[in-house]
């Protein structure tokens, strides 16, 4: 059962042992869900292999910020760095749905100006493709989530949204009396993938505030209930709590098939005529490395030495602020409103690119933290200022971090239980991000007491990655071209967030869905050509909006 | 028609006592259309302008709901009919002899949809039924298609009515001289034929009953969205406890024209000032939300509803014309 | 205890009428709110959980007996509860002990931090040591004000001793798993939300009065009263964590927000 009503009602395909199938895809999450569900329903046979359990909501999740724990990917990291990152409940998500199942689920677009920062502000990598061309994969995956907002989005490339804004909590008010009395465009309700009215057998939000720990109400989208629900109708087979381990490369240069460990833990073969991996930034680089062999000693894919490189994180700096009067951020969805008002580089500013600003609302464990972080909590202090908890709202500032080859994932001398190296990541920031991370940590202070607080607090942190294995034009300084194909590797694709060469200040969820439909639109029209030649066609493909679940269409409002 | 009528079948002898009579008759039903095709104008116009508000209400409010279901868009639509129908209905007797019916008759069955989808809605909510109270507040407005319903009843009402092209009808159905409130106040009648009585005691016991319709309709939405809002003014208790008091009257005056005469107009003219007052507070309440002007848009569809109140003048509105007309004599 | 610690009142104090509060069954500005009260309005799986976390507290079989009861004297200090009654103190050492025993983790751990199970043990040797070196007496046998006064040295990042201990593990990366670990056990306890009005589970039943920090029906009105932390305590003033500043990847990022 998903949701409170949503039911998978037909059965599961089933692939025989040794049975080679056309597509494995592994890791079904926001850009592996998207994929098993065009290539299943376009008649391929494919397999999604996932590391952790395919949800029953009603049963295995809970309303609980501690019970929601098994949510999130718990496999051992190794974190270096001068500034290291934090994973886990942070940014990574185990299971079907992957890291959709606990987003705060914020969607915006990124900025047509994001597709070519080197271009402009002399900094980062440009695109290999324009914003237009991402653009109608935007708006299809806003129907098909459905993504809930203002009809009118001033930012970027302005536009509307299918469904209504939501109403606002306080955390969401603090946001807009703070930026309305400095005069900074503020959006209320949205864009976030949360149902504002019921769809289909999906209901609405209930703006309980347990968005991170799992949408039992089925309210908020996430792969799981939005994708593959539809997949499996169209004969997808997905093998849960499998951990694939490593991806085999035939005498031809191409890839046969992979390696898994299955539940019980046994090691297990599958063949297939081509592989995508949708790992995320941190899992699909290690799978990569860790499936180094005789003519791939870096690594699949690793001609160029960019897997693993080029890692980011958004920057996301925690305000907080006390009010006089009660907030209680514990209710409405934490993902609310938020203002990209200093999303562009302005140059008077002196770095380039820009931030975002946003609504975030902690609960009691997360919020305990950062008291301790932000204002040095413990003993009676941290009793006193916990038992303020309701007079407290939250903002997150969303930074861009600028692409860099030493932030990298790497393999560990240090083995996880089925004996695959751990990864370890290295992360730095640099001058940019610093002078980046200070102006807009103090511009979401400034909004902050703007909205009336008495004081501010902030805790610094990191919000969600990107990248580690680039697309670009160039097989020299990339990993896979605007496809997702890798160019080392004709049969083995990769789409998930660890292919976007930049971040932007937006959430990465819609974009890496959006990239997913597009490369599941190529690798359609491609057909049989994927598994057999190495010829690379690089038209564009047309969109195929004919291959949309289901209850796409025929709900929400036209598109102004 | 009258005209019609008054000149009768070529073939009966015209004597005197015959045309006595006639025109007597004649004279009687040229009043009676005057007053009635007075009263289905301004009745058609009621219709309409409620169903104007009801409109907005409910445009808005399905965007919020973000018009998840095509069906959604049927009362917007039908509303906007329904005003035309009752400006049509105003100027034209055709019209409000056929578009307006018809309309009403689409709009009424529209809204026994709506209430199926909204009494629907509540139940797939999360809980359901079972957590009456939150998923009320939250879910779909359970009454709202009904009082919507409410215009669309009054338009059918006016269809319904009779309707001279004499002059002077289109004046708004009120006595024109202070003699005539007395009047209307101590029960004494003009002197006007018995059917008459009988046609407009029946339609203001219509009125009465709609009166008290509308007001639960309207007082259950205050109650639950005032309680949403945790009573937090005290004004906000009033249409709630205005509303029962009105639909009692309502009631009562189906039985007692004394009390359709008396606690009628008075109960429904404090609804009308509750309204009126009411719209100012929810007035001050969007321009009080954070953004306040500068988010136009969001503050009216997510601040206390403007129309909401104005509705509920409405009811009393409906009330105060009940209490107007007249009623048969009891035999 | 020891006659050292009874002579000190460890029980915050009243600012208004001048007495210390407690010990009662629920310090906070809510009294009689019982986010428990509302389990039949949770969903079965959710209430299983929170109410096995209230009744089934588990065993120690992570730490040997002295560790424990040197954690416990810790954690009472770090997360104090002397205003609460002894049957309703929140258990914080048996909830860090079962993760430690399940070896349950956040999925990350820092380069230079060894293995959360090691970072525990390494840190209590340490705290005893320094204890040992100020006082030549163990943590437990000095007095409340004097174990702040060494957990508050960690919170500095100046411990007096344990040198040695502080080589393989970072000081303020610790007293930051400490601290969480802490706040993790008392914060995801229903008491605790009572405490502070958190409204606890919430499906199938949600909120309805969304904005201006309004109650529910069912929870209750903030009642506020003015309080200080007990004269024998340093840890009611806020100053920065030592050390926190230059790592801007501080420990406290661990938690989803």
């Amino acid at each position: 059962m998903l949701g409170s009503i949503q039911r998978i009602e037909s059965p599961m395909r089933r692939f025989s042992e040794g049975e080679e199938v056309d597509y494995v895809i592994v890791g079904v999450g926001a850009g592996g869900g998207v994929l098993l569900q065009r290539l299943a329903r376009a008649g391929f046979r494919v397999i999604g292999f996932d590391a952790g359990p395919f949800w029953d909501t009603e049963r295995d999740w809970v309303s609980d910020e501690k019970g929601a724990h098994n949510l999130y990917w718990n496999d051992m990291r190794i974190t270096a760095g001068e500034h290291p990152l934090a994973f886990g409940a942070n940014n990574s998500g185990k299971g079907v749905g992957g890291g959709t199942v606990h987003w705060a689920s914020f969607t915006p677009r990124l900025h047509p100006s994001d597709f070519s920062i080197h271009s402009t502000d002399g900094v980062g990598v440009d695109w290999p493709i324009p914003y237009s061309d991402l653009k109608p994969y935007y708006e299809l995956m806003e129907l098909e989530l459905p993504v809930s907002g203002p009809s009118y989005y001033p930012w970027g490339d302005p536009h509307g949204y299918p469904y209504g804004p939501h109403p606002m909590g306080g955390v969401g008010d603090a946001l807009i009396r703070g930026c309305t009395n400095l005069g900074i465009g503020v959006s209320a309700g949205g864009p976030v993938a949360i149902l504002s009215g019921s769809r289909a057998n999906r209901p609405h939000c209930i703006y309980r505030g347990f968005c991170i720990q799992g949408c039992k109400v089925g309210a908020k989208a996430s792969t799981l209930i939005t994708h593959v629900p539809d997949a499996i109708e169209n004969g997808a087979e997905i093998r849960p709590n499998c951990m694939v381990s490593r991806i085999h490369v035939g005498a031809t240069r191409r890839v046969t098939g992979v390696s898994y460990f299955d539940s019980d833990g046994r090691a297990c073969f599958q063949k297939a005529k081509a592989v995508i991996v949708a790992g995320y930034s941190i899992e699909t680089p290690r799978l990569l490395l860790n499936s180094a062999c005789p003519g791939f000693e870096n690594g699949l894919a690793n001609s160029s030495d960019c897997v693993g490189r080029y890692l980011m994180a958004q920057a996301g700096n925690v305000v907080l602020g006390r009010f006089e009067e009660l907030v209680r951020m514990y209710k409405a969805p934490p993902a609310h409103a938020l203002t990209e008002e200093f999303y562009e580089t302005d140059a008077k500013r002196g770095f380039a690119r820009g931030f975002a600003i946003q609504t975030v609302g902690p609960l009691p464990m997360s919020f305990a933290k950062q008291m301790m972080v932000a204002k040095g909590a413990w003993g009676w202090g941290l009793r006193s200022v916990m038992m303020d908890y309701n007079h407290w709202a939250a903002f997150g500032f969303l930074g861009e971090i600028l692409p860099n080859a030493d932030n990298r994932v790497q393999l560990a001398e240090e083995k996880d239980r089925l004996g695959i190296p751990i990864a370890k990541i290295t992360f730095n920031l640099y001058d940019n991000d610093k002078k980046l991370i200070e102006f807009g940590k103090n511009k979401t202070m400034e909004v902050m007491w703007a909205a009336g607080a008495q004081e501010v607090v902030q805790e610094a942190r990191y919000a969600h990655l990107v990248g580690a294995a680039r697309m670009g034009d160039n097989p020299e300084t990339s990993v896979v071209d605007q496809f997702g194909r890798t160019h080392d590797i004709a049969n083995l694709f990769l789409c998930d967030g660890s292919i976007m060469p930049t971040q932007g200040s937006a959430n990465p969820g819609l974009t890496i869905m959006a990239l997913a439909a597009r490369a599941a639109d190529y690798l359609i029209r491609e057909g049989a050509a994927v598994f057999k030649s190495e010829e690379r066609n690089t038209q564009k493909p047309p969109i195929r909006r004919d291959l949309s679940p289901p209850d796409t269409w025929g709900h929400g409002m036209p598109r102004i | 028609m009258a005209n019609d009528r008054l000149r009768g079948k070529p073939d009966v002898v015209l004597t005197p006592e015959v045309l006595s009579a006639r025109l007597d008759r004649a004279a009687a039903n040229t009043d009676l259309d005057i007053r009635e095709g007075r009263f289905q104008r301004w009745l058609a116009l009621i219709a309409g302008l409620s169903s104007a508000l009801s409109g907005i209400e409910v445009a808005y409010e399905h965007y919020k709901g973000s018009y998840s279901r095509r069906v959604m868009y049927t009362p917007v639509i039908l509303s906007g009919a329904l005003v035309a129908g009752g400006m049509s209905g105003f100027f034209s007797r055709r019209a409000a002899r056929t578009i307006l019916p018809a309309v009403s008759v689409l709009t009424l069955g529209d809204c026994a949809v709506g209430f199926y989808f909204h009494v629907r809605g509540i139940h797939r909510k999360p809980g359901g039924w079972r957590l009456p109270i939150v998923n009320m507040v939250m879910g779909p407005p359970v009454f709202a298609p009904l009082l919507f319903g409410v215009s669309a009843y009054l338009g059918l009402l006016a269809s319904f009515l009779r309707r001279g092209e004499a002059a002077g009808s289109g004046i708004l159905p009120l006595p024109a001289h202070p003699d005539h409130w007395a009047r209307i106040v101590t029960g004494e009648h003009e002197p006007i034929s018995w059917a008459q009585d009988v046609r407009e005691g029946r339609f203001q016991k219509q009125m009465a009953i709609a009166t008290a319709v509308s007001a639960f309709f309207s007082g259950f939405e205050a109650w639950y969205s005032h309680y949403k809002n945790n009573f937090r003014y005290k004004a906000q208790w009033t249409p709630v406890i205005i509303a029962p008091m009105l639909m009692a009257a309502g009631i009562a005056a189906v039985k007692s024209p004394r009390i359709a005469r008396t606690w009628l107009p008075a109960i429904s003219a404090v609804a009308i000032v509750d309204g009126a007052v009411g719209f100012g507070y929810h007035a001050r309440g969007v321009l009080r939300r954070p953004g306040g002007l500068k988010k136009p848009f969001y503050n009216v569809i997510y601040g206390p509803p403007l129309f909401a109140p104005l509705l509920f003048a409405a009811c009393g509105f409906l009330g105060v014309l009940a209490s107007l007309l007249r009623r048969e004599k009891r035999r | 205890m020891n006659s050292q610690t009874e002579r000190v009142d460890t029980r915050p104090v009243n600012t208004r009428t001048g007495k210390p509060i407690g010990p009662i069954s629920q310090p906070g500005y809510y009294p009689g709110f019982s986010t428990l009260a509302q389990q039949k309005f949770w969903d079965a799986k959710t209430r299983e959980v929170v109410l096995d976390r209230v009744i089934n507290v588990p065993e120690i079989r992570f730490f040997s007996q002295q560790e424990a009861r040197l954690l416990e004297a810790i954690c009472d200090r770090i997360l104090p509860q002397d205003d609460r009654d002894e049957s309703h103190k929140i258990p914080i050492v048996p909830q860090i002990d079962r993760r430690l025993y399940e070896n349950s983790h956040d999925g990350y751990r820092y380069e230079d931090m060894p293995p959360d199970r090691e970072a525990f043990q390494l840190g209590l040797r340490a705290v005893e040591e320094i204890a040992q070196h100020e006082y030549r007496l163990g943590f437990l046998e000095i007095g409340p004000r004097e174990q702040e006064e060494i957990l508050h040295s960690l919170h500095h990042g100046k411990p007096s001793a344990g040198h040695e201990i502080w080589k393989q593990l970072p000081i303020h990366r610790f007293w930051m798993l400490l601290v969480s670990d802490c706040a993790d056990a008392y914060y995801s306890h229903p008491w605790a939300w009572d405490e502070i009005g958190f409204g606890g589970p919430a499906y199938p039943r949600a909120y309805m009065r969304l904005e201006r920090g309004e109650a529910e029906p069912w929870e209750s009105e903030e009642k506020r009263y003015q309080w200080k932390a007990p004269d024998s305590s340093v840890s009611g003033v806020f100053e920065p964590v030592a050390g926190q500043a230059e790592h801007l990847g501080s420990p406290g990022q661990g938690g989803a927000h």
